[in-house]
């Protein structure tokens, strides 16, 4: 299990650490290890099956899916990853519960840091602003995303961070190891490609679109230090957690309370319009507006990047079906329904010049290091690999978007 | 608003592969066993390499050795709560039978629903 290298990483006794040890072996065994046995399985079986009956190979991931559901491995495969989804959140509640008080206290005392000027050594930068009568959209109020009892938004006392804290450290166990040191790799791999590919990029402003508790949006920060960099999202203990997890991290990053198909901010006012792993968490009929407003806040010659799970019209049947997964099991509704769609067109339809459509595939920094990171953002994109946007040894990180 | 303590069960209920839902149950609690299992074993080992360094134990001394009462008592309260997350699964059907009027936010959006509950 990822130990988490900031000062809100709560105190686990020695049980508590060995269950998420369990946990995190337990997922890399079911995604590594299984899912590689399921691939095997369908190569051996399923497929042959469907052939006998079809005289051709399943078509998408739906036939694919139909095809797998009787098969007792799948089976086995599928409840495991749900109970280990759930032992996730499960080994985490436990400290937090405990920890509570204490945690909001070391938020408090670091985001009261950060409301001085922030000139002074040791005085923490950056800003929050929530609204006291904000609206959450139903389908982030209404749902326990990915099984995380609670879900982004759930408050159980005034002022309370809980939900972002469960969600930091509850990735630390859920990643094992995948998405980064500091659970940033997503953030530190796209920010660093962008700025070795774009040399003549150089932001003044930088908005990151459902930053949760703020994780990859730090690593604008880093890459690029004379951006502002603003964070959104409509979760307000996400956005408590994720400002002092900011000052905890010394970053300056500003956070504010706010829902993306409606920004809160001028037009033409960002250079980049970024966000990760956040498209997939709402209906279609809100992707549209979110991207209509990510064309509204931008400047001209400003770059949106969505960083995602890769498009079904891109990837192979069985690829399609291992990924949609969630979308029928994982409590992820708008998954599958936002990678049907075409990235092409969403970005055309938003007011973009599909000439100026961009996509990438780019390699974990943390998983391949330096070097292969590097020499990637001199290749041209490749976007069908078993390892796109897959958590699973050798991740790629997917991301598409379009110039203004 | 008062302090609650963190809700444990997932709204909306879970996903069942096999035919009889009672096996995906079951094979959750065989999962929840073996994680404690193995915290048991992370433990001994944490505490034979202290009692090593330390050079503190004698062979068969667990074997003689009896909890005083105040310990016999923490050990229950503990044997307590670890029977309740071994059975924590059965849980989650109890609270949706219990809610019998969902406050809006609990209620599970519809897609969800079709995407979860479907058995086979």
């Amino acid at each position: 299990m990822l130990e988490l290298k900031h000062d809100l990483r709560l105190a686990k006794t020695r049980d508590e650490k060995a269950r998420m040890n369990f946990v995190s072996g337990l997922r890399a065994h079911v995604l590594n290890d299984m899912a590689s046995g399921m691939r095997s399985v369908y190569d051996a079986d399923v497929e042959p099956q469907f052939r006998r009956e079809h005289k051709r190979a399943p078509k998408d991931g739906p036939e694919v899916h139909k095809a797998i559901k009787a098969n007792d491995y799948f089976k086995f495969y599928s409840t495991l990853r749900v109970t280990a989804q759930d032992m996730v959140w499960q080994s985490v509640i436990p400290p937090l519960e405990r920890n509570r008080p204490e945690l909001k206290q070391k938020a408090a005392k670091l985001s009261g840091q950060a409301q001085g000027n922030g000139k002074g050594k040791g005085e923490a930068r950056g800003t929050l602003r929530l609204q006291p009568n904000f609206e959450v959209p139903r389908y982030v109020s209404a749902i326990d995303v990915h099984l995380m009892a609670g879900n982004y938004d759930g408050e159980y006392e005034k002022d309370d961070l809980a939900a972002g804290s469960l969600y930091d450290n509850g990735l630390a166990v859920f990643s094992f190891g995948l998405m980064g040191q500091n659970l940033d790799d997503i953030g530190q791999s796209i920010a660093g490609f962008i700025r070795l590919k774009y040399p003549n990029l150089k932001p003044k402003k930088i908005l990151d679109l459902g930053c949760t508790i703020g994780h990859n949006t730090g690593s604008w920060k880093d890459h690029f230090p004379e951006a502002e960099v603003h964070g959104i999202d409509v979760a307000a203990p996400c956005l408590r957690y994720a400002h002092a997890r900011a000052q905890a991290q010394d970053r300056e990053v500003h956070f504010q309370q706010m829902n993306a198909e409606k920004l809160d901010f001028p037009d033409a006012s960002f250079d980049v319009v970024f966000s990760s792993m956040f498209l997939h968490e709402v209906p279609k009929k809100s992707i549209a507006k979110i991207m209509d407003e990510a064309y509204r806040v931008l400047k001209p010659g400003g770059l949106m990047l969505h960083m995602e799970l890769p498009p079904n019209s891109q990837l192979s049947a069985y690829d399609a079906f291992y990924l949609d997964w969630d979308s029928a099991y994982n409590n992820e509704p708008f998954y599958k329904p936002f990678r049907d769609l075409r990235p092409e067109e969403l970005c055309k339809k938003a007011g973009f010049d599909p000439k100026k459509y961009v996509q990438f595939v780019i390699p974990s920094v943390g998983w391949y290091g330096e070097k292969v990171w590097r020499e990637a953002a001199t290749r041209p994109p490749e976007v069908d690999s078993d390892k796109t946007g897959r958590l699973t040894d050798g991740i790629l990180w997917y991301c598409f978007g379009a110039w203004k | 608003m008062s302090r609650q303590p963190m809700r444990r069960t997932i709204r909306g209920g879970r996903p069942y592969f096999f035919d009889d839902p009672a096996i995906d149950k079951v094979l959750n609690m065989v999962v929840v066993l073996a994680s404690e299992v193995w915290t048991l074993r992370e433990r001994l080992m944490a505490m034979e390499a202290i009692q090593v360094t330390r050079g503190g134990l004698k062979a068969g001394e667990i074997d003689r050795f009896e909890f005083k009462p105040e310990d016999e008592a923490n050990l229950s309260a503990q044997r307590k709560e670890y029977i309740d997350s071994l059975f924590r699964v059965l849980a989650e059907q109890v609270d949706e039978a219990r809610r019998s009027k969902p406050a809006p936010s609990a209620a599970p959006v519809k897609t969800k629903k079709k995407a979860t509950r479907k058995k086979k």
